[in-house]
C-alpha cells in the first residue's frame, strides 16, 4: 500500500473548498494534491455506454485543460470520468467513502492503481483501513462536492449519490452542470430533473469546456486540441464507422486497421478509442 | 420354399444392403420375423398379412419364416414391408421367382404402397450393385434422382406383382426429380444496416470459417445468421444425397434440397439431440443434420458447458462417433458453426441507450463460459450493436443473390488452389501486432486465415496488405468492453 498521511484544515495542502463545509474534517491522503481548481464528474453507476462515453470524454478534455477531476470512483460513470483524466495525463482526485487503503469496488483495482502511479491523489475521511460501509457514500459525497468548483453529472436515475453531490454543491453555492438525457430513460431522469430545478445543461464536450470557463475561470492550461485522429473522443462502435467515414466496410476496416497499426486508435472491445 | 429380395438399411450415414429371405416351412401356420427387427418391422408382420389379404393373395397358412441378413444389424423402420411381402410371396410361389431388385416400402392394410423414409439410400444401393429399385410411386423421382438409379415407382402390392410377373424392365424406369434449387427464403436484402457484421457473414461463407456475433438482443444476430444459407453455395449432387441419408437416418425428408441445412437447436436441447444417440437404432443428431451446412447456436453462452465440449470433436474431424455399449457409429458432421451471444447475463452491456443491470462478477462468469478451446474456433468474432431507426439506410441492401455470386467465385478460387496449413507473418501489420502484443500467434493465425480468404473474394492470387488490413480491422476480441 501506497504512503499516506493526514492533512488538517490547517495544513497548507488541504484543500481550500473544503473549508465551505460547516465542519471541515482532516482527511487522509494518498499521492499529490494541488492547488488547481477541480471539477466534479459524478453520476449513476449503472449507466450507459453513451453515459461512459460521454464521462470518459469529460474526464479527458478536463485533465487536457488541467483541471482537476474530482470523482468517487464508482463504478460507472464515476469511473469512467477518471479513466479519461488518466488517459490524459491529467490530475485525479478520488474521493472514497473507506479507508484510502481499501480498494473498492474491486473491478477498480486498476483505476485505483493507475491514480496512485499518476499524478493524482486518494482522499478519505476515514481512517485506512475502514470498510465501505453503505452510509459512509453520501457522507463522502460532501467532500466531492465541497472540494470542486463545479459538479458534472452525466447520468443519474430517479435518485442516488449523484443527485445528492449535486444538491450539496448547490447549496454551498457551485454551479452545477448537467447533461440532458431522454425523458424516458431512467437512467437520465435524475439529470432532466436537475436541469428543470435549474442546473446548466452540457451539450457536450466542447461545450462543457465553454460553460466552465464561464463559470469558474479560464482552465489554468489551454487545452490543446488533440482529436487530431479521425475518431470521436468517446469512441465509436466498429459499426459505425463505414458511415463516419463515408467508405465500404471493407475500406472502413482497412483503415481502421491501418490507423491502429500508427498507434493513433486502440480498442477495448468492440469499441474504436482515440490512443492518446 | 426359399425366397430373397434385397432391402436397404442406414448405419451411420452409410447405405447398407439388407437381404430379406423368406421361407415358407410345411409345419402349422405361424409367422416368425428375426435379424433385429425393432417395434416398428416386428409390426410389419401385421400390415403385411393384411395387406396381402386386401390384395386378393393368399397369404400361406404354414411356418412363414422372415429373417433381415445380416442378422447382427439392427433395423428399423416401416420400409421392410414390402420387400417382406414379395418374399413371402415368392416363396410361396405366389408370384414367380423375384427378379434381383432394390425393394422399399411401406404398405397400407388396403395393399398400397407409401414412401417410407429410405427412398434415398434405395437409390444409392441402387446405383452401386446396379439393381433395379421398386420403390413407392410418390417418392420414386426422388430415388431416380441419385445418380445410376434405375427406378420403379409401384402403387400397391399387386402393382409390385404384376410387374414381376411381366418383368420389372417392361415399362419405363422413373425420371430423376431435377432437385430443387430453392432460394432461401431469408434474404440478406431484409437486414438493414449492420454493414460490417454483413461484411463478416460474406467472408465466413466464403471461407467457411466460423463466426461468433455478439451483441444486445434485439441487434439481429439471429436474423443474420439465418441468412447464411442463402449465400453459401448449393450443394452437389453427392452432397445433396449425402445430406438426404443422413436426414432420413434422422426420420426425416428433406427431399433434394441443395440449399445447404441450417438448424439451430435450442439451448435446452440434450447431448444426444446435439451429437447423435437414441436407444436401439442410434440416429443422427443436430450437427449431422447440419453436415454440408449450418449449425447455429443461438445464446451460445446458456448451452451447458458439457454440451459444448462434445462439439470439439465434429469440429476438428468433420464427424462424429456415437459410441454404444458394444458398437460406434460414426455420422459425418462438417457443419459450419455460426453462434451469437450476448455480451453479458441481461445482454445491454455495451449498449449504447440502456444500463447493464448485471453484477461485474455475474459479467465475468458469463463471458468465463465461453473461454478456450470453444473460443479458438471461431475465425471471425464480430460485434453486432442495434440499429437506431433514425439510422437505416432507406437505400436497399445488397440481396443475398449478388453475395451468393461472389462468395461462389471465391469458393472455387479457393477449390483450385493448394491448400496449406503454412502461414506466414511478414506482412508488417501482423508483426507489428504481434510485437506490440495486440496480438497472439493463434490471432495471428486467424487474421491470415480470414486474410487469404479476403483476397479470394477480391478475385486476387496474392494476399496484399489491404487484405490482411481488413482481416486485422475485423478480428474483434471477446475480453472486454
Amino acid at each position: 500500500m501506497a504512503e499516506h498521511r493526514l492533512v488538517t484544515p490547517h495544513s497548507s495542502e488541504y484543500p481550500v473548498g473544503l473549508g465551505d463545509l460547516e465542519d471541515p474534517p482532516p482527511i487522509y491522503v494518498s499521492g499529490h494534491l494541488t492547488d488547481a481548481t477541480a471539477v466534479a464528474v459524478v453520476g449513476t453507476r449503472r449507466c450507459t455506454r453513451y453515459g461512459s462515453d460521454l464521462a470518459r470524454s469529460f474526464g479527458k478534455a478536463l485533465g487536457r485543460s488541467g483541471w482537476t477531476t474530482v470523482s468517487g470512483l464508482a463504478r460507472g460513470i464515476d469511473a469512467a470520468g477518471h479513466t479519461g483524466t488518466l488517459a490524459a495525463g491529467g490530475h485525479a482526485v478520488a474521493v472514497l467513502g473507506c479507508g484510502i487503503d481499501v480498494c473498492y469496488p474491486a473491478e477498480n483495482r486498476d483505476l485505483h492503481q493507475g491514480i496512485l502511479e499518476s499524478v493524482g491523489a486518494l482522499i478519505s475521511e476515514y481512517p485506512p483501513g475502514t470498510r465501505p460501509d453503505r452510509w459512509r457514500f453520501p457522507a463522502r459525497n460532501r467532500l466531492i462536492a465541497a472540494m470542486s468548483s463545479a459538479v458534472v453529472v452525466v447520468e443519474a436515475g430517479e435518485k442516488g449519490g449523484a443527485l445528492i453531490t449535486a444538491r450539496l454543491a448547490a447549496e454551498i453555492g457551485r454551479p452545477v452542470l448537467v447533461v440532458p438525457g431522454d425523458v424516458d430513460r431512467p437512467a437520465s431522469t435524475g439529470c432532466n430533473r436537475l436541469l428543470r430545478d435549474g442546473a446548466f445543461p452540457v451539450l457536450g464536450t466542447d461545450d462543457l469546456l465553454e460553460e466552465l470557463e464561464l463559470l469558474i475561470g479560464p482552465p489554468p492550461t489551454k487545452g490543446t486540441d488533440a482529436s487530431g485522429s479521425d475518431v470521436p473522443d468517446g469512441g465509436i462502435g466498429i459499426e459505425e464507422l463505414p458511415s463516419l467515414w463515408e467508405c465500404t466496410p471493407s475500406e472502413a476496416l482497412v483503415r481502421l486497421a491501418q490507423m491502429e497499426g500508427e498507434g493513433l486508435i486502440r480498442r477495448s472491445g468492440d469499441r474504436i478509442l482515440p490512443a492518446i | 420354399m426359399y425366397a430373397a429380395t434385397t432391402s436397404v438399411a442406414l448405419v451411420g450415414g452409410d447405405a447398407r444392403e439388407v437381404w430379406v429371405e423368406a421361407h415358407v416351412g410345411r409345419q402349422q401356420e405361424a409367422f416368425k420375423l428375426s435379424g433385429l427387427p425393432d417395434t416398428s418391422v416386428r409390426e410389419a408382420k401385421d400390415r403385411v398379412r393384411a395387406a396381402v389379404a386386401s390384395s386378393g393373395i393368399r397369404f400361406p397358412n404354414r411356418t412363414v419364416t422372415v429373417n433381415l441378413a445380416p442378422a447382427d444389424l439392427p433395423k428399423a423402420g416401416t420400409d421392410y414391408d414390402l420387400p417382406i411381402a414379395l418374399g413371402i410371396l415368392a416363396a410361396s410361389r405366389e408370384v414367380p421367382n423375384l427378379e434381383p431388385a432394390v425393394v422399399v416400402g411401406e404398405l397400407a392394410l388396403d395393399g398400397s404402397v407409401r414412401p417410407g423414409s429410405s427412398a434415398l439410400v434405395a437409390g444409392v444401393i441402387s446405383a452401386r450393385r446396379k439393381l433395379p429399385a421398386l420403390v413407392a410411386v410418390e417418392s420414386a423421382a426422388e430415388t431416380a434422382s441419385v445418380p445410376g438409379a434405375v427406378v420403379y415407382g409401384v402403387s400397391s402390392l399387386a402393382h409390385a406383382v404384376e410387374m414381376l410377373r411381366d418383368g420389372i424392365d417392361s415399362g419405363p424406369p422413373v425420371r430423376p426429380k431435377e432437385g430443387s434449387s430453392r432460394r432461401s427464403s431469408a434474404d440478406l436484402a431484409e437486414v438493414k444496416g449492420q454493414l460490417i457484421a454483413r461484411r463478416a457473414l460474406e467472408i465466413a461463407a466464403a471461407g467457411r470459417h466460423h463466426l461468433l456475433l455478439y451483441g444486445p438482443p434485439g441487434a439481429g444476430k439471429t436474423m443474420l445468421a439465418s441468412r447464411l444459407p442463402g449465400i453459401l453455395p448449393p450443394l452437389s449432387d453427392p452432397e445433396t444425397v449425402e445430406v438426404g441419408m443422413l436426414w432420413a437416418a434422422a426420420g426425416r425428408s428433406r427431399g433434394l434440397d441443395r440449399l445447404p441445412p441450417f438448424r439451430a437447436p435450442h439451448h435446452t436441447a440434450s447431448k444426444a439431440a446435439l451429437v447423435g444417440g437414441g436407444s436401439g437404432i442410434v440416429v443422427p443428431g443436430e450437427v449431422s443434420l447440419a453436415h454440408r451446412g449450418v449449425l447455429f447456436l443461438d445464446e451460445l453462452a446458456e448451452f451447458p458447458r458439457g454440451h459444448l465440449d462434445t462439439l470439439r470433436q465434429p469440429l476438428e474431424s468433420g464427424s462424429v462417433t456415437v459410441a454404444r455399449r458394444g458398437s460406434s457409429v460414426d455420422f459425418p458432421a462438417d457443419f459450419q458453426l455460426i453462434a451469437a451471444t450476448n455480451p453479458c447475463p441481461c445482454g445491454y452491456h455495451g449498449d449504447r441507450r440502456r444500463p447493464c443491470e448485471c453484477r461485474p462478477v455475474a459479467r465475468a462468469r458469463y463471458r468465463s463460459r465461453l473461454s478456450g478451446p470453444l473460443l479458438d474456433r471461431f475465425d471471425l468474432i464480430v460485434h453486432t450493436a442495434r440499429v437506431d431507426l433514425e439510422d437505416i439506410d432507406d437505400r436497399a441492401s445488397e440481396p443475398s443473390a449478388a453475395v451468393s455470386e461472389r462468395v461462389r467465385s471465391a469458393r472455387s478460387r479457393r477449390a483450385g488452389r493448394a491448400q496449406s496449413g503454412e502461414h506466414d507473418f511478414s506482412d508488417p501489420l501482423i508483426r507489428g501486432a504481434l510485437e506490440a502484443g495486440r496480438l497472439t500467434l493463434r490471432g495471428a493465425l486467424k487474421v491470415a486465415r480470414v486474410g487469404r480468404t479476403i483476397a479470394d473474394l477480391d478475385e486476387s492470387e496474392r494476399v496484399e496488405e489491404q487484405h490482411i488490413a481488413e482481416a486485422m480491422g475485423l478480428r474483434g476480441d471477446w475480453v472486454d468492453g
